[in-house]
């Protein structure tokens, strides 16, 4: 059975027969095409995989590809889905920018974000680190930091709801019992968002660190033997060994947390449905309070867009600036 | 490790997360034409299997209609009203054709269409000239035409608990009727017993929804009509502030309303029924979540009518029952036939609500709970008289509600955009009693613009 790395030997075997430079099109198309001649049986390989895969292309282009080019094109509609949609032409996106809510929702957005990678990003990284230099209790901590992952996110922000309570909430008892407080916790416009990124840490800090053990465990042992031969302390060894093998691991990491934190939702939705004074109120609520509560769905999608075209914008920027340390 | 840039950009589209969550197939709209003979019509309102009893006799009163009107199939439908999900239904086609909607949501409805013209089948029941137009009023779009049928209309009050009162040293049959006996009556209570004496809404647009009726009871309004024809916004008067002024001298003056500000209808109506509040601004129908789903002890509930500072006005509430912008004329008529059936024979049949209100007393539901009379008063009378054996409440608790709201002028939600102003209203809510600082004018004229936006887009049929 030929495997895929057969395949790349193959390709440069065959491309080094013909003497062409590394660059020269030709040259990578030619083995390509040496190829099906040499292995028909390949295409129906292909054919049986693609047969395979066809259900879930079908599902992901019925429930997710379609509405995504339905809402492209809602955007520039008034549609109520009961009469023929008109165009509107950008009035959608004109709305969005004169909503005078919008410059707040995408401060607290930008806000959540920060803080939420300012924090979340070294804390599990930081625990992961320790947990795999901890070799004997490593086990009980993973299940320990996992636990509120298990929790569903809508119970554990409930519950959080009641630590917060500034009358009998959990946190203030406990913190009154040392002296400190009370403390407004979401009752404040300067505390609130700070205390939702506290629950969106706790929650989500055991997911990370389980992918960042995965990483380390992938570490070949030979560079810490070496650099313990070597005499390094445990942190020339992280910084030297550890943090160079995770950069790949880390980047990424980095992007889906930065992505997902600028979708921010449930959190402000169940606790503070945005407030109080705006002071949670995110993007994404606001096109949630567009589309399910005041029915305008041009308005939804038309920030939708300009969401998404704003995480890819930064996405795309993030892999520019990256590009050469993510190169090993 | 190496990461292909073109490769990891493949993940950016679980931004697009974000533009499947409003996405919807959308079809174009689809003009029904006429069918005769057998039609069928899917219906919101059947009790919950949870009650067998009132679930039974509902099914045994679709059997009579099916009886006396052959060529109608009525098929119950457990589905709740959800705003949320019905746009999405109604494009499916799957959304039922008779819907039972709150009075907060016609007129959103109305104005994106997504509702069905019912004035000539409303107008083609024997019943129809002894409704009160009033209640109708609300429920009409620009031109005139009726897009709802009221099923039950009530008025905001004051719901009091009875107990806290007395621990107070208040008479418990002499509620507040003005806002200064609430802010009075309010710390008593915090003195007394350590509980909040009065506590609001102000989250997920209730916040907004309450200031409006706080706004009315001052004598002011929250939208004025111009000359042209069209609503303005105005949000920002002196009314508002007044009301708001009384707001903020029981959270930082009296301390008489907790330091959680933070609260919705259900944090409200469910801290109401433990005991945790003294008084909320409720209407009566409340009353029945409040034994049924909150477990409240009925002794302990007192209901007074919405205090008032000059206004002499509540805003009025309910339930509508509208039907599906996509059902056809058949099906329309079916449909308004069963609501006139089922939801006003009760209110203008004695038998009918005799039978009604004995199945409701045995299946635990309250009856008896005061609403705005959809009927004239002779016919109002004859019903209460034949639902008297069956009444299970106690009536003196409502008594103060019921003298005090006759008195005041009923005032419906505002006529554009209503959500759109309550969501603007809601941080006005939560700055007074977050901040001790906050002025409730400057708040408000923060509001304004925001108000003023979505009651001019809606006008322009954008919202």
């Amino acid at each position: 059975m030929t495997t895929s790395n057969d395949l790349v030997v193959e390709a440069t075997a065959a491309a080094s027969t013909t003497g062409s430079g590394p660059h020269d099109d030709g040259r990578v198309l030619e083995p390509r095409a040496r190829r099906r001649l040499k292995h028909p049986g390949r295409w129906r390989r292909d054919l049986s995989a693609l047969v395979l895969l066809l259900p879930a292309l079908l599902l992901f282009g019925v429930f997710s590809w379609w509405p995504i080019l339905r809402s492209l094109l809602l955007s520039v509609q008034y549609n109520n889905l009961v009469d023929a949609p008109t165009w509107v032409g950008l009035d959608n996106f004109a709305n969005v920018f004169s909503d005078p809510i919008l410059l707040t929702a995408v401060r607290n957005t930008l806000e959540f974000g920060a803080l939420s990678v300012l924090f979340g990003f070294p804390i599990p990284l930081f625990l992961a680190i320790m947990m795999f230099e901890l070799r004997r209790l490593g086990g009980i901590f993973r299940v320990l930091v996992y636990i509120p992952v298990i929790i569903p996110p809508v119970v554990s922000v409930l519950l959080w709801k009641f630590f917060y309570d500034p009358d009998n909430g959990l946190f203030n008892a406990a913190l009154g019992a040392i002296g400190l407080g009370p403390f407004p916790w979401l009752q404040s416009t300067a505390t609130a968002l700070p205390s939702l990124v506290l629950l969106i840490l706790w929650a989500g800090v055991g997911s990370t660190v389980l992918l960042f053990l995965a990483a380390l465990s992938g570490v070949s042992p030979e560079l810490y033997e070496a650099a313990e031969t070597d005499g390094a302390s445990i942190w020339q060894r992280i910084w030297h060994v550890t943090l160079p093998q995770l950069r790949g691991i880390m980047l990424i990491l980095l992007l889906l947390q930065m992505i997902g934190t600028l979708q921010i939702f449930t959190e402000p939705y169940v606790m503070t449905d945005g407030g109080p004074e705006n002071s949670t109120v995110t993007v994404l609520l606001l096109i949630y309070r567009a589309a399910f509560i005041n029915g305008d769905f041009g308005y939804a999608t038309a920030l939708s867009v300009l969401l998404a075209a704003a995480l890819a914008i930064l996405s795309a920027i993030y892999l520019r600036l990256t590009r050469a340390w993510s190169t090993s | 490790m190496k990461m292909n840039p073109r490769a990891a950009l493949a993940i950016v589209p679980v931004a697009l997360v974000a533009l499947a969550l409003t996405s919807c197939s959308a079809d174009a709209g689809a003009d029904a034409g006429a069918t005769d003979g057998p039609v069928t019509i899917t219906v919101m309102g059947i009790p919950a299997t949870t009650k067998p009893e009132a679930r039974q006799a509902y099914l045994d009163e679709i059997t009579a209609f099916e009886k006396e009107n052959p060529d109608i199939t009525v098929t119950p439908t457990d589905e709740k009203w959800n705003a949320q999900s019905y746009v999405t239904e109604l494009a499916g086609g799957t959304a039922p054709t008779l819907l039972w909607v709150p009075l907060t949501d016609p007129p959103g409805l109305i104005a994106r269409k997504q509702v069905a013209d019912i004035t000539a089948d409303v107008e083609a029941l024997p019943e129809a000239g002894s409704l009160n137009q009033k209640v109708l009023d609300p429920l009409r779009g620009d031109e005139g035409q009726l897009y709802g049928l009221p099923t039950a209309e009530y008025a905001l009050g004051l719901a009091y608990n009875r107990d806290l009162f007395t621990a107070a040293g208040l008479d418990p049959d002499q509620p507040p009727t003005t806002w200064d006996e609430v802010r009075t009556a309010a710390k008593k209570i915090t003195d007394a017993t350590g509980v909040p004496g009065f506590a609001e809404m102000t989250t997920n647009n209730a916040g907004g929804w309450h200031l409006t009726a706080g706004t009315y009871s001052h004598g002011g309004t929250m939208e004025v009509l111009g000359d042209d024809g069209t609503y303005t916004a105005d949000v920002a008067n002196d009314q508002a502030a007044a009301y708001l002024d009384t707001l903020k001298a029981m959270r930082w003056e009296d301390d008489s309303m907790g330091t959680n500000a933070l609260l919705g209808y259900d944090d409200i109506n469910s801290g109401f029924a433990a005991g945790n509040f003294g008084m909320i601004i409720s209407a009566p129908d409340y009353y029945t979540n409040y034994i049924q789903q909150y477990q409240g002890d009925p002794t302990k509930f007192g209901m007074a009518a919405y205090p008032q500072a000059g206004g002499g006005t509540t805003l009025a509430g309910g339930s509508v029952a509208m039907v599906n912008a996509k059902a056809t004329p058949a099906e329309k008529a079916a449909a308004i036939k069963w609501a006139a059936y089922h939801w006003l024979r009760p209110q203008y049949d004695p038998e009918a609500a005799a039978t009604v209100a004995e199945s409701n007393a045995a299946a635990g539901i309250p009856v008896g709970i005061p609403t705005i009379p959809l009927f004239d008063q002779e016919t109002q009378d004859k019903v209460h008289a034949a639902i008297e054996p069956f009444i299970t409440i106690d009536s003196a608790n409502f008594e103060p509600f019921v003298t005090g709201t006759a008195g005041l002028d009923l005032e419906a939600e505002p006529p554009v955009a209503a959500q759109l102003v309550y969501g603007s209203l809601d941080p006005v809510m939560q700055a007074v009693l977050t901040r001790e600082d906050a002025d409730p004018m400057a708040e408000l004229e923060k509001a304004q613009p925001t108000a003023e936006q979505a009651v001019k887009q809606a006008q322009q049929g954008q919202g």
